[in-house]
């Protein structure tokens, strides 16, 4: 028996060291996006051209170091993250190429590499949840309105780690000066009062039921939690548009395809595919983000892009500056 | 061979020479275990060598503003780990071993299952329980309404309970077993002699379990050090989370390394004073040991009380986490959630840990079985160095492998290789050290009773150490099965493109907050795990029979 068992597992593992697990007709994607957002688009894709496409799903700076070490090695393709930040590094570590200036030309200059090494793909924007509730918040105009002492413990918001907040500080600190951010975060240090979220989804949850009053979230946060809970008393606050205010600020999940692939031709069918009407229209759908395309309109329940002011800072912007900014943050103790 | 060969291999070049003189000095026994070791210790050197490249303003740099918040804050977790399982450990252990009461074959399964769960299941679910709409967190508002906050788990407290019922039972099996496999009439003769029963426990029973609890407790506080999963979930600053943020956050592979340098330094000093301090006491049990510790029946009183605790503990440690899981699958599986992609999922998993718990068994006992026999400053030094895996985080590890082999055996990169060699040298010290500790049972004057009576090197080891050892070889498979099973940081980075196992989904699923697909995986890696305790309990079984 112990015999049986040690020859098969023996075996097994001959077999399956040296058999990859690629195919070489298979696009390969190192996707840093939720499985479940991606997977229906990439099972339309497959069924309309027939190029299969592998998923390798994982968190978007596990998968850039990934792509890193690997090198010339990597059997990725196309590398899919849910934050500009990630995609500009990528791009500074010279993990990317160019993508053909024919398929992003439908995109918009300020979502997209310079260099045309990355493409946006969808849009979300940091903004305010809100208990309708909540008394004596008429105040705030602005995200700097969230330092106000008047906000000691009602205020949610995520801790720094989270990347969404990482690139909205970026955003915040390229519009206006480091000073006034800083400032900004001591003060909404203060008024989180040691209590941080680990999650957008749990501060959402917290407002709704008037635990806090006011948290920083990304948009669609707020419709994943009305359309489970219509009745919820929470509403959006759309930040800083007053006549100087300096806008939303907005981040864009996207696509880059690797130096090292063989399947060029394939990853940008790939890429034509997401950027075209119909899947600028699912990719952003799947979860009430805003495409990028011009033309494509967002869910009927999120505020219509160009309908308010998004804060004017180039979303390579969110690569190159994150460095200064995670530094910025640890300078602060930001928890 | 002729002389002419044997001249034109002296002259051999350089490798084949350091080769010879080698084998020479340490046997083959030690040449083998050489290898091992060299393979084992590969991420250190990739630490060293990254850590090299990092300059002296980025030391300066990390000195000043990162460790002394680290050290803090690691070292207070493993203290406060280790007084948690300790606590939970040798009491569960003790009662077990010692009093006669009913259930008490249940309780044993009780106190070892809470190892089938990883610790970030721990963490998930406990922060979900504790919310206001969680089980705990109604509870609690219902008991103490809103004038008491509930817990909140996001500190050490948090992070030290999740570890400590995570961790406990690698205390209780070392400490229960040692109990068991004790001499009783050094405890009757202490009773003779006029000890009370709890002054034989402090002066007789605690003393000889010394190793047993060191041994586990050393577990333990590796498991803390190394931890990724729950100081993740939970945001608590360690080594390991500060190490993995700056490899994935910043791109840092430096400051990365040297973290992992004073991480490294800091767990092998701990190592290094362990076995200083096991090192000084050494006991045999007799070779004609054949009577065993009766038990004591406990009274109807006894047995509630023992039950109150035992239930207590198993309640948060496993009773509550898997009537979560429970839950949750259910509704998965009534949402038809679980297809066949799923069940690959699961075999995925299972062919990993099979494989590098197989794998850690055949390379951890040339590295014991050398040490056993020779106990000089090298086998000494070749246990310290096989200990790497545990002291360096996984995510470090994973990175170590990876380079070497796309520098070294490039061919390899693709399969599973890079992620079962991780695994391997994650996972060894554990091997190595539960195939040392039978090794150590195995009196040496049998081993040379089998040489006497003409049995040959390899013989010997055939028919009288391998038989004698094979419950050591056992339980070193099972808990490198089950902490392959629920490896995380590896498995993520080093995983064939596409090849998903159930660790790798429940972070995915847990991430995006999909708990109806985190809970059927992870109640699959408890079940996953049954077979494999169950092996090591029934094998306990029979070595007490024969023994």
């Amino acid at each position: 028996m112990k015999k049986f068992w040690q020859r098969g597992i023996l075996g097994l593992l001959l077999t399956t060291l040296f058999v990859p697990a690629v195919q070489a007709d298979e696009l390969v994607v190192y996707s840093g996006r939720k499985d479940k957002f991606i997977k229906p688009l990439i099972e339309k894709f497959t069924a309309e051209t027939g190029i299969k496409v592998l998923l390798h799903s994982a968190k978007s700076t596990a998968l850039l170091n990934k792509l890193r070490v690997e090198g010339n090695r990597t059997v990725a393709d196309l590398f899919l993250s849910n934050d500009a930040g990630n995609l500009q590094i990528g791009t500074e570590l010279g993990l990317f190429q160019p993508i053909d200036k024919n398929i992003l030309k439908v995109i918009p200059a300020n979502l997209r590499a310079n260099d045309d090494t990355w493409v946006g793909l969808s849009a979300r924007a940091r903004v305010l949840v809100v208990n309708n509730n909540a008394k004596g918040l008429d105040f705030i105009k602005s995200v700097f309105d969230l330092s106000n002492p008047v906000l000691k413990d009602r205020l949610a918001i995520t801790h720094s780690s989270n990347g969404s907040f990482v690139a909205g500080v970026t955003v915040y600190e390229l519009s206006t000066t480091t000073p006034i951010v800083t400032e900004w975060l001591k003060g909404m240090k203060e008024n989180a009062g040691g209590k941080l979220f680990s999650k957008h989804s749990k501060i959402v949850k917290a407002v709704a039921s008037g635990k806090k009053d006011i948290g920083l979230v990304n948009h669609y946060y707020i419709y994943r939690h009305l359309a489970k809970n219509p009745d919820a008393p929470i509403s959006i606050l759309l930040p800083d548009q007053q006549e100087n205010g300096m806008g939303v600020a907005w981040n864009v999940a996207g696509v880059a395809i690797s130096k090292y692939t063989k399947n060029k031709a394939m990853a940008q069918k790939l890429i034509s595919y997401l950027v075209s009407e119909k899947g600028q229209k699912q990719f952003a759908g799947a979860n009430s983000e805003y495409p990028v395309r011009e033309g494509v309109p967002a869910a009927s329940e999120v505020p219509a892009a160009g309908s308010y002011k998004v804060a004017d800072v180039p979303m390579s912007e969110l690569g190159t500056h994150r460095i200064k900014t995670l530094d910025l943050l640890d300078q602060i103790g930001m928890p | 061979m002729s002389a002419a060969d044997y001249t034109l291999m002296k002259e051999a070049i350089w490798p084949i020479r350091l080769w010879q003189a080698l084998v020479r000095r340490v046997g083959w026994l030690g040449f083998i275990a050489t290898m091992i070791v060299a393979i084992a210790a590969i991420p250190l050197l990739f630490v060293i060598y990254s850590s090299g490249q990092l300059s002296l303003s980025g030391w300066q740099a990390l000195w000043s503003e990162r460790l002394p918040g680290l050290m803090w804050n690691t070292l207070s977790l493993a203290v406060l780990v280790a007084i948690g399982s300790f606590i939970l450990g040798v009491s569960s252990a003790w009662l077990i071993a010692r009093r006669h009461f009913v259930g008490r074959k249940l309780a044993i399964w009780l106190m070892i299952l809470p190892l089938a769960i990883p610790t970030y299941v721990f963490a998930h679910i406990y922060t979900t329980l504790f919310e206001d709409d969680g089980w705990i967190g109604k509870m609690w508002l219902g008991i103490f309404g809103d004038s008491v906050a509930i817990p909140d788990l996001y500190n050490v407290g948090g992070v030290a309970f999740i570890l400590s019922i995570a961790g406990f039972s690698y205390v209780f099996l070392l400490v229960r077993s040692a109990l068991e496999h004790s001499n009783p009439s050094l405890e009757e003769a202490a009773r003779i002699q006029g000890l009370s029963p709890s002054a034989v426990f402090w002066r007789v029973n605690l003393p000889l379990l010394r190793p047993a609890i060191a041994a586990g407790l050393a577990l333990v506080v590796l498991h803390v050090l190394s931890d990724f999963g729950a100081v993740s979930m939970l945001r608590y600053q360690t080594f390991t989370l500060s190490i993995y943020l700056q490899m994935n956050g910043r791109f840092d592979y430096q400051s990365a390394a040297g973290l992992s340098m004073v991480l490294v330094f800091l767990s092998l000093s701990f190592l290094v004073f362990e076995r200083w301090s096991r090192s000084r006491q050494r006991y045999y049990a007799s070779a004609t040991q054949l009577r065993r510790a009766s038990l004591r029946n406990a009274s109807v009183f006894e047995q509630a009380m023992i039950w109150l605790w035992l239930g207590m503990i198993t309640l948060f440690a496993f009773v509550l986490p898997i009537m979560w899981m429970i839950d949750w699958s259910l509704n998965a599986w009534q949402a038809g959630l679980l297809d066949i992609t799923f069940w690959g999922y699961v075999s995925n998993s299972l062919i990993v840990a099979a494989a590098a718990a197989t794998l850690a068994i055949f390379a951890a006992f040339p590295v014991a079985f050398f040490h056993t026999r020779k106990h000089s400053p090298l086998s000494n030094t070749y246990i310290q160095l096989s200990s790497i895996g545990f002291v360096l985080p996984g995510p470090v590890i994973a990175l170590g492998v990876l380079s070497f082999i796309l520098a070294v055996l490039a061919p390899l990169y693709g399969g599973l290789a890079a992620l079962l060699m991780a695994l391997v040298v994650r996972f060894l010290p554990l091997a190595v050290q539960s195939q040392e500790a039978a090794l150590q049972h195995l009196t040496p004057s049998i081993e040379q009773a089998g040489r006497i009576l003409g049995a040959a090197p390899f013989e010997n080891l055939r028919r009288v150490v391998l038989p004698m050892i094979s419950n050591g070889m056992i339980v070193a498979w099972v808990l490198v099965f089950i902490d392959a099973l629920k490896e995380l940081p590896a498995t993520l980075i080093l995983r064939p493109t596409g090849f998903d196992t159930l660790p790798v989904r429940i972070w995915i699923e847990a991430s995006e907050e999909s708990l109806e697909l985190a809970a059927p995986a992870a109640l699959m890696l408890v079940v996953g795990t049954l077979p494999a305790l169950w092996l090591m309990m029934r094998n306990e079984k029979q070595s007490i029979i024969k023994g």
